[in-house]
């Protein structure tokens, strides 16, 4: 299966999560979710296998958003995981209780963002 | 064709042309009338030999010489010296033996030089990384139908690619000349069908004439666009045989075909479309094919100001020129007038396609998009194997290749282009130099987040490898499925610097291939790197060996993310659909337990070897060490313990 053509496909997926990032979780409570059990059903539900270990995105049928620090509201962040756009599994609530969706949402928010590339050098070549 | 014991075959009556007559030598030594001798007197001890008991141990039987002073071989590695071919990458095996002693003793084992393989499948991914960074075909040859199934991946993904290489394949035509046995399972009748849905072209010569011909075409046809592998089968008696008669044979003059261009008007009319256009787009896949193609895409571009889309399957566009937009493919939903040149696939780059229970799709285009295709590889086509990929419509479909017709279409562009056109694409210049900025920087921070995290990122391990090599004369040549931060994060920008992907999917084409890449590098000094997965590693490990074995330097970086990950995806996915068992989808998609260990694989090979590295802050001084390795001229291998993408 191309890769190009798998990158198109999932386009939309990236660009619907991203895109969400105008709602924003700015001035929400912090998450009411257990990070630390999170990060378990993070790992063991195989959730790192496209966003990776740390939220940083990656990549399934294409890009797959970084979670880090995610800005979507967790009424969004669960919609998304209920009935995703494109290419992304459905984990319905006999894999993934809506405890579990918190759960995780609390830990993806807990992960530390992206850095100023200026504090790394080689990033700067 | 079956013949009689005594009839006269073809071999023997080669023989008799060309060899040194060992019947006629035993002609000296009188034969013995068996009542000749007087009987010996009985004795316990054991009596010397007589006459005819020497003669009948020692002496062949007439008609059955034991030398001869030339070789359809060595004609055949004169026709291989014409065409310049620097190396013949092999697994030996006795059906071409002709061929092989020929290389070495009559050729010098020089033009071509014998590369020792381990497996089919690397000679000839050797041969598909070589061609595209040496821009000319090295040749293989396989061991009858069963080397030459070994080497069929191989060929299929240069078919796909639109690679050259050159496959020879032992057979023994004549079933009277073959041996019980091993000559008769590796025979065949035609054994060109096995690779003939993925060749441009086969042939099976049945003379020496014959043979020089279908080389120099063979040759020809593989390099001339759409490129692609072509078959010649070896016969054994055309190998070994003495040849009738040197001075009767002539090898043909091989001659380039000069690529076809585009028709003038039809390219006209596309430099119209582009420069009447408020939003046009160019996307491309295997445009360059030689230094030139690169420069003549830029050239076009800039004449536009127009984003370039780059799928990469070869070093089409620099990655940090302001006019690469290949990370913002959704400006393809914005253009009112897409190029496509060289594409492979167009369908998919046009369209959304949905991988859920309803296989949908919608075109990523907008609606009146005028869409123009420029390129050969539609004009060479074959039935069974769909790597064509879906119809697309098109509204200009102009046939000709993409690099030769590139300076043609780019006159014509600026030709039509006046004051005003030329002001609006400065302004659209400028805004497309602001979004390529912008993307690169959006990288670098995507790239900061898990930096210190141990599986290692995919990122750091690309920041790192580049922080080391930047300021080497590098050539990167391999890359890993959905490993792209090299493209995101590195300058690269000169012909060479990369070469693109396998074309079939076919996994194991990394590590071969890239050590072949390396090959043609290596005459020219450059220091090659490459990435590749461990599931691809995996598939022809032996390849090191080579690489070890002909002193060819590469940095191979292991992007060890211990799966077969994007399998383990797909198969998570699956669960997911299903409401079952998504944490037990490392069943069959992963390689734990044990853990395998490239880096002693890759000593064991002859190789340097680091790693596995875990802790980020290790990489660095085992990449110091390994690039050392490389430039005292061997392979090193470093095993990176990475995240999944």
């Amino acid at each position: 299966m191309s890769t190009f053509r798998l990158v198109a496909a999932a386009g939309l997926f990236a660009a619907a999560l991203l895109g969400a990032t105008s709602v924003g979780a700015q001035g929400q409570d912090p998450p009411a979710g257990d990070a630390a059990h999170g990060r378990v059903v993070f790992l063991k539900e195989a959730c790192f296998t496209c966003h990776g270990r740390s939220g940083q995105g990656g990549a399934y049928n294409g890009p797959a958003p970084v979670l880090a620090q995610t800005a979507l509201p967790l009424e969004g962040f669960r919609a998304q995981i209920r009935n995703p756009v494109n290419d992304m599994p459905a984990y319905s609530d006999a894999v993934l209780s809506d405890k579990d969706i918190a759960d995780i949402y609390a830990f993806v928010r807990s992960l530390p963002g992206p850095r100023s590339p200026k504090d790394i050098p080689i990033l700067n070549n | 064709m079956s013949k009689g014991r005594n009839a006269s075959s073809r071999r023997n009556f080669l023989k008799s042309a060309g060899l040194v007559g060992a019947a006629a030598a035993t002609a000296v030594t009188p034969p013995v009338a068996a009542d000749a001798a007087p009987a010996a007197p009985l004795s316990k001890k054991a009596l010397p030999p007589g006459p005819r008991q020497i003669a009948a141990e020692t002496m062949p039987p007439a008609n059955d010489p034991v030398n001869q002073s030339s070789s359809g071989g060595d004609f055949m590695v004169d026709v291989l010296k014409t065409l310049d071919i620097d190396y013949l990458a092999i697994n030996c095996a006795s059906s071409y033996r002709g061929l092989h002693e020929a290389v070495v003793n009559h050729g010098g084992n020089t033009k071509p030089e014998i590369i020792t393989c381990v497996h089919e499948d690397i000679a000839v991914h050797m041969g598909q990384g070589y061609a595209k960074i040496e821009g000319k075909p090295i040749a293989m040859a396989c061991h009858g139908v069963v080397g030459l199934q070994h080497a069929t991946m191989a060929i299929y993904n240069a078919w796909c690619d639109r690679v050259p290489v050159l496959v020879f394949g032992g057979n023994i035509m004549e079933a009277d000349k073959r041996a019980p046995g091993a000559e008769w399972v590796h025979a065949g009748v035609d054994i060109g069908q096995i690779v003939r849905e993925f060749t441009k072209w086969d042939d099976q010569p049945a003379s020496l004439q014959h043979f020089g011909e279908s080389v120099v075409r063979a040759y020809k046809i593989a390099c001339t666009p759409p490129m692609g592998p072509v078959f010649i089968a070896l016969d054994g008696e055309l190998q070994e045989n003495p040849i009738p008669d040197r001075k009767a044979l002539r090898i043909p003059k091989y001659e380039p075909v000069i690529p076809p261009q585009g028709d003038a008007a039809a390219l006209a009319e596309a430099a119209k479309l582009l420069v009447n256009a408020q939003n046009p787009v160019i996307l491309c896949d295997r445009v360059a094919r030689t230094p030139e193609g690169m420069a003549n895409l830029v050239a076009l571009a800039e004449a536009l100001q127009c984003p370039v889309i780059d799928n990469r399957g070869r070093m089409n566009f620099p990655s940090r020129h302001p006019l690469n937009q290949s990370f913002r493919r959704a400006l393809i939903g914005q253009a009112d007038v897409i190029l496509a040149i060289e594409m492979n696939d167009l369908w998919g780059s046009l369209t959304h396609f949905h991988d859920r229970i309803v296989r949908a799709s919608n075109p990523a285009t907008k609606p009146g998009a005028k869409i123009i295709t420029l390129g050969v590889r539609d004009l060479y086509l074959k039935s069974n194997y769909q790597d064509f990929g879906r119809w697309q419509d098109v509204d200009l479909d102009i046939a000709g290749d993409g690099e030769a017709s590139l300076p043609v279409l780019t006159d014509a562009v600026l030709r039509a282009s006046d004051a005003g056109r030329k002001a609006a694409f400065a302004e659209r210049g400028k805004k497309l130099a602001a979004a390529h900025q912008a993307t690169v920087e959006h990288a670098k921070g995507e790239a900061t987040i898990g930096w210190d995290a141990s599986p290692i990122t995919t990122a750091r391990m690309c920041a790192e490898v580049y922080n080391q090599i930047k300021d080497e004369d590098w050539s990167l040549v391999g890359t890993a499925i959905q490993l792209n931060w090299m493209h995101r994060l590195w300058d690269i920008k000169k012909p060479y610097q990369w070469n693109g992907v396998s074309g079939g999917s076919g996994v194991g084409y990394n590590l071969p291939a890239s050590i072949g890449a390396a090959l043609a590098n290596k005459k020219h000094g450059r220091f090659t790197v490459a990435f590749g997965g461990d599931g691809d590693f995996m598939f022809s490990p032996g390849a090191l060996w080579t690489a070890a074995h002909h002193n060819i330097p590469i940095l191979y970086i292991v992007h060890n993310n211990r799966a077969y990950h994007q399998e383990y995806m797909y198969l998570t996915a699956m669960a997911a659909r299903h409401g079952r068992g998504v944490d037990r989808m490392d069943i069959g998609t992963t390689l734990k337990e044990p853990n395998i260990d490239y880096a002693t694989v890759g000593r064991g090979m002859g190789a340097h070897g680091e790693g596995p590295i875990t802790d980020p802050k290790d990489l660095a001084p085992a990449l110091t060490r390994a690039i050392a390795a490389v430039k005292a001229g061997g392979p090193a291998v470093v095993d990176v313990v990475t995240d999944p993408r």
